[in-house]
């Protein structure tokens, strides 16, 4: 699962049947793991309600497919799968994030400490940084 | 998942059977790499479109016989963003 902000929901009618009425999000991952694509995006199917500026979980691969509730609109039956887990979906939002605590030493990341560049990609206030003990009282 | 815009189709008559009757597209990324993909949905040059991976997909939309893990999920009208996408997808 990945870290990322919703920085756009994107809209398409012609749409595999299996993708009727899910809700597609452009995402910019905080952190990209390996991507198979030099892209600095994903695009997500939301059934949580995450909107433009929201931090959220991603979830990538065959779990994001399972999450996905409800049965898709596509007709006919695809041997070894079940109806309710038809849809052609690799990644999906599975969490919108309210705060991320970082440990001071949680190591670096091209250069910087991990706990700065998160502290920075999530600007508004969702990061606290600090080792066992050392978390804020609020919240 | 992943934005892409249609760079235009793949021709090449000697492939493998499960591509006979399968359309091919070449596709760039938002970030400018470049892949192909088997398209269902009729998408033409210029068009951005969803392009999903994974041989689950695969199974789900063209058939799981299909030589290919890329496949055109959906055709983009536009995207409501803050910045970072092309002007035209703005709406």
């Amino acid at each position: 699962m990945i870290l990322g902000r919703v920085v756009g929901e994107v809209w398409a009618a012609r749409r595999h049947a299996g993708l009727h009425g899910q809700k597609l999000l452009l995402v910019e991952p905080h952190y990209w793991y390996g991507p198979p694509f030099e892209v600095a995006h994903v695009v997500a199917v939301d059934q949580l309600g995450a909107g433009i500026g929201d931090d959220v979980v991603v979830c990538l691969g065959e779990p994001a497919r399972q999450s996905i509730s409800g049965f898709p609109a596509s007709g006919g039956g695809v041997p070894g799968y079940a109806k309710s887990a038809m849809f052609p979906v690799e990644a999906a939002v599975l969490a919108i994030v309210d705060r991320v605590f970082v440990d001071a030493d949680a190591g670096t990341f091209r250069g910087q400490a991990l706990s700065t560049v998160l502290s920075s990609a999530f600007a508004e206030t969702l990061v606290s940084v600090g080792g066992p003990g050392s978390q804020e009282a609020s919240s | 998942m992943l934005l892409a815009r249609v760079v235009g189709p793949l021709w090449g008559t000697r492939r493998a059977d499960s591509l006979v009757g399968r359309k091919l597209l070449l596709l760039e990324t938002l970030g400018g790499a470049r892949l192909s993909a088997v398209d269902a949905l009729g998408a033409g040059p210029d068009e951005w479109v969803l392009v999903a991976h994974g041989s689950r997909v695969r199974d789900l939309t063209v058939g799981a016989e299909v030589a290919d893990k890329d496949i055109v999920v959906a055709i983009v009208d536009g995207i409501d963003a803050t910045d970072g996408v092309p002007t035209e997808l703005q709406r």
